[in-house]
């Protein structure tokens, strides 16, 4: 039974969380350096001690039964120093037969370099056995890799432990005990690094950056991102940092992958004429110098036109999705090439995107790359496209005249019905967030849409329905919101909770039910016998049900049924 | 299941030549001369490996290190086996001071050697100062002790005891028999003035190396009062053998050759420890950082012909790194800290 651990935060699989240790708390990820710690996990692991103590060995992967123990050493991990397959295995073997509250230590593994990419793959607790091992091979450690001792005494360490002291007057055995000293702290300060990404949300970033010091670790994120299923599981649905695309992996973030289905299985199917336009470096696009001067072209046709902007890595964000994350802040190295695997990334969304709706005409006003992409997605499909630049410059008078008069002539050829874009925004947030025909449920009728861009809000005969919030731009629901879609929702985005009313933040143990669909960061609809209330979820749902620890969801409103 | 027993039988029915290849001839290759210690002095010695039907723990069960049954064939018969020996003994002669009749089981296990070849053979040694047979503990009875006794008065009886832990032998070795079996073995050896080996294994499976040192100083400790003489056997990694299904999976690592050298050093008060470093050096053998190896095995045989602990003489810096896996080892759960 997990009494001693607790989860505080979380970005993706990795976790920043309190451990409960002989009387006092550590802060997770943490690495055990002691020896009498390292005895206490052992001893504990034969007898019933303060601490519960489970090992679970890498074959055992495959049980369903969850492991709920404080701790959950992962035996033996050291043998996959050199194997990321069999590292990769192990780990999310591990991760997945421990309980979520129960905090997984990777014995003899860490080093200043992969800690990183343990810490993504979900592992909270280390120890410094191979900072010690490697001190005693002849090696520093940092984060960018490993030195040897004849190295360092050409260029010496300035970091605190080593003072920039020249070593080639030291003994081996001076050596080894500074080289130990300075491992033991690197790894130290590589965790602090670690922790204070989580804390912000980007330690896929830095984990992008880290994997680069040896080929086993790049091996090892590859891997890892294979298994979508697991990350996209303990994916937050949005976030405030910026996603920093700046590396071929970024393009496998689960983030990329899930927003991408959704836009093809839960917005509603367009119809009409679609104009693709290409991003802009400032998000939302509609605030961007491109955006606004070609929007200004088109004026009100706009209210009869689908649009949708191509980009790497989102693939195709429609308008409406341009305020939710990844679409709403990321940033990519712009060079005006596109790399093999993002054209064939962004072509298989469009691909995706075109055969999902059933538009009569697409415009094309893009150039370069974009057009490369639209061309060969259209030779695929057999779709009339018609580009409307064609001096390379989507911003030249020429281009922005024909792109008006092509639309115009398109729109007139099968008229159709005028639509508020506000209310676009609003439909699309609520089918993305809350699955397909959650619009039709939550707006049977059209409401009034009030408030600026992009923090819309939606009433009908006075009452709010949704906002738009402006902190993640996700689609809040009011309690009426909500007693509209409960009805609808199947269960789906809810949170059933015991016998309580529903104030501040309602704690897993208190979630009888949850939606194991829900992620980080979800609007939720929080029920039991006697209220109704709206929140934002902390954990995912299948976490809300496993876990006894932790906060589950904030209450933003709550009412009696 | 019942499908694959039937399947099984049918193959051993199957028609094969006799022996194949040149060990059926006898070839030399599997005899070799040597040094070795007796009564205090340094002699030539001759080793011989005789093919036989192999030994009957192995085709029975076997142990978790062993893989010298792959040196044995069910079709040898008796007169195989008195070729082999006839045909080392043509080409090296009889000038030496020890003889080691080795078959890859029980020298005294009439299934593997029939009797009559047995006597032949050691009576054709019983004038050699000194033959040494190996055999499981079962075989060494008052019974078949009589019998070659009364052939040769010379025999030096090897057992294979690795450890005189039962739990460690049956759990981490599964050889299939007691400290108290290997007691019995010896005191009936003793008593028909033969002389005893034991063999001792240093880190079977499943052992860190801290556990391994001290049960090897325990075991020597245990075993010296029955044993004349007591080998070091440093675990090696032998072809289809558990130990290499193990190492393959990164789960065992051979003995450090300063882990032997520790036992020699500590245990020389205590009993005459020989030992030979079978592959020493090498990934699959005992090994330790691969600078100081080749100088480390010299002074493990040095000692073993001396018994005098000045032939230790290497340092290395990798003893730093041996010391903190012989103190961490235990908290990788059960990988090696190094490879």
């Amino acid at each position: 039974m997990t009494r001693l651990f607790e989860v505080t935060k979380r970005d993706d699989a990795a976790r920043l969380g309190k451990l409960g240790w002989r009387g006092r708390a550590l802060a997770t990820p943490h690495s055990l350096e002691s020896k009498e710690d390292l005895e206490l996990l052992k001893e504990s692991t034969i007898h019933r001690a303060e601490i519960d103590v489970a090992i679970v060995a890498a074959q055992e992967g495959t049980g369903t039964e969850r492991i709920d123990a404080d701790v959950v050493i992962l035996a033996g991990a050291a043998r996959f120093q050199e194997d990321p397959r069999g590292l990769t295995k192990a780990l999310l073997g591990a991760r997945k037969l421990a309980n979520p509250d129960s905090a997984l230590y990777v014995p003899a593994l860490a080093t200043p370099t992969n800690v990183s990419l343990l810490v993504y793959a979900g592992v909270d607790l280390f120890d410094s056995i191979i900072a010690e091992v490697k001190a005693r091979e002849g090696y520093f450690l940092d984060a960018d890799g490993e030195r040897r001792f004849d190295e360092v005494s050409h260029r010496p360490c300035f970091c605190g432990v080593c003072n920039g002291a020249n070593i080639t007057e030291l003994s081996f055995e001076h050596k080894v005990a500074l080289a130990s000293d300075h491992n033991k702290k690197a790894l130290k300060e590589e965790l602090n690094k670690v922790a204070e990404h989580i804390e912000r949300g980007t330690l896929r970033e830095l984990v992008e950056g880290r994997c680069r010091a040896a080929p086993a670790l790049t091996a090892l994120l590859r891997l890892l991102d294979n298994e979508y299923e697991y990350f996209e599981r303990r994916s937050p649905i949005v976030r405030t940092a910026t996603l920093l695309a700046c590396s071929q992996e970024s393009l496998n973030r689960p983030e990329i992958r899930r927003f991408g289905e959704r836009v093809i299985e839960r917005l509603r199917r367009r119809d009409g004429v679609l104009l693709l336009l290409p991003c802009s470096a400032r998000k939302p696009y509609s605030r961007s110098r491109s955006h606004r001067i070609i929007l200004a072209q088109l004026g009100e046709l706009r209210q009869h036109l689908n649009e949708a902007i191509i980009t790497s890595p989102v693939g195709v964000v429609p308008r409406s999705l341009e305020i939710m994350y990844p679409a709403s802040n990321y940033d990519i190295p712009v060079t005006g090439t596109w790399t093999c695997d993002e054209r064939e990334w962004v072509t298989a969304c469009l691909t995706q995107y075109l055969s999902a709706n059933t538009f009569e005409s697409v415009i094309a006003h893009v150039s370069g790359p974009y057009r490369q992409i639209c061309e060969s997605t259209v030779e695929q499909l057999g779709i009339n496209v018609v580009y409307t630049v064609d001096d390379d410059n989507v911003l030249s008078s020429a281009s922005l005249q024909r792109l008006r008069a092509v639309a115009h002539e398109l729109v007139d050829a099968c008229s159709p019905a005028r639509r508020d874009l506000r209310f676009d925004y609003m439909q699309d947030l609520a089918d993305f967030q809350f699955g397909p025909r959650a619009s039709e449920a939550i707006f049977p009728e059209i409401p009034k849409i009030g408030g600026l861009f992009p923090t819309y809000y939606a009433s009908d005969r006075g009452r709010r329905i949704a906002t738009i919030t402006g902190s993640y731009q996700t689609l809040a629901l009011t309690i009426e919101g909500a007693r509209r879609y409960l009805p609808a929702s199947g269960g789906k985005y809810c949170v059933q909770i015991d016998d309580f009313e529903p104030k501040g933040t309602v704690f897993a143990i208190g979630a009888l039910k949850a939606d194991p669909g829900i992620r980080p960061f979800d609007e939720v609809v929080v029920v039991n016998d006697r209220f109704i209330a709206v929140g934002r979820a902390l954990m995912s749902g299948w976490e809300m049900q496993a876990s006894k620890r932790g906060g589950a969801v904030v209450i933003r409103h709550v009412e009696s049924r | 299941m019942k499908k694959q027993l039937v399947a099984r039988e049918h193959m051993t029915q199957k028609p094969k030549p006799k022996m194949r290849g040149s060990r059926a001839r006898g070839n030399t290759q599997f005899a070799w001369t040597g040094s070795d210690l007796l009564n205090g002095e340094i002699v030539p010695s001759l080793t011989m490996v005789l093919t036989t039907k192999g030994c009957s723990w192995a085709r029975r069960d076997g142990c978790t290190m062993c893989g010298y049954n792959v040196n044995s064939n069910p079709y040898v018969q008796a007169p195989d086996i008195q070729k082999q020996f006839n045909q080392v003994i043509a080409h090296y002669g009889k000038a030496f001071k020890i003889v080691k009749l080795f078959t890859s089981g029980s020298f005294l296990d009439k299934e593997e050697v029939p009797i009559d070849v047995r006597d032949t053979i050691l009576s054709e040694l019983k004038d050699m100062p000194k033959v040494i047979v190996e055999s499981r503990p079962e075989y060494v009875t008052p019974e078949i002790c009589d019998d070659i006794a009364r052939t040769n008065e010379h025999v030096e009886v090897a057992i294979g005891l690795e450890t005189s832990s039962d739990r460690i032998r049956n759990n981490c070795v599964n050889k299939g028999f007691s400290f108290g079996d290997f007691i019995r073995a010896s005191e009936t050896a003793i008593a028909h003035d033969f002389t005893v080996k034991a063999y001792l294994l240093l880190k079977p499976p499943f052992m860190t190396e801290r556990e391994a040192l001290e049960d090897a100083l325990q075991s020597v400790r245990d075993a010296a009062p029955y044993a004349d003489t007591i080998s070091l056997n440093l675990c090696n990694v032998q072809k289809g053998t558990l130990v290499e299904a193990l190492w393959k999976k990164g789960l065992y690592r051979p003995p450090w050759l300063w882990t032997a050298v520790e036992v020699l050093k500590r245990m020389q008060e205590t009993a005459t420890v020989i030992c030979d470093p079978v592959g020493g050096g090498s990934r699959r053998g005992p090994h330790n950082c691969g600078k100081c190896d080749r100088k480390v095995v010299t002074e493990i045989k040095e000692f073993s012909l001396s018994q005098n602990s000045a032939s230790f003489t290497a340092s290395c810096t990798d003893q730093m790194l041996w010391e903190f896996v012989l103190e961490f080892e235990e908290f990788s759960y059960g990988a090696p800290l190094v490879p």
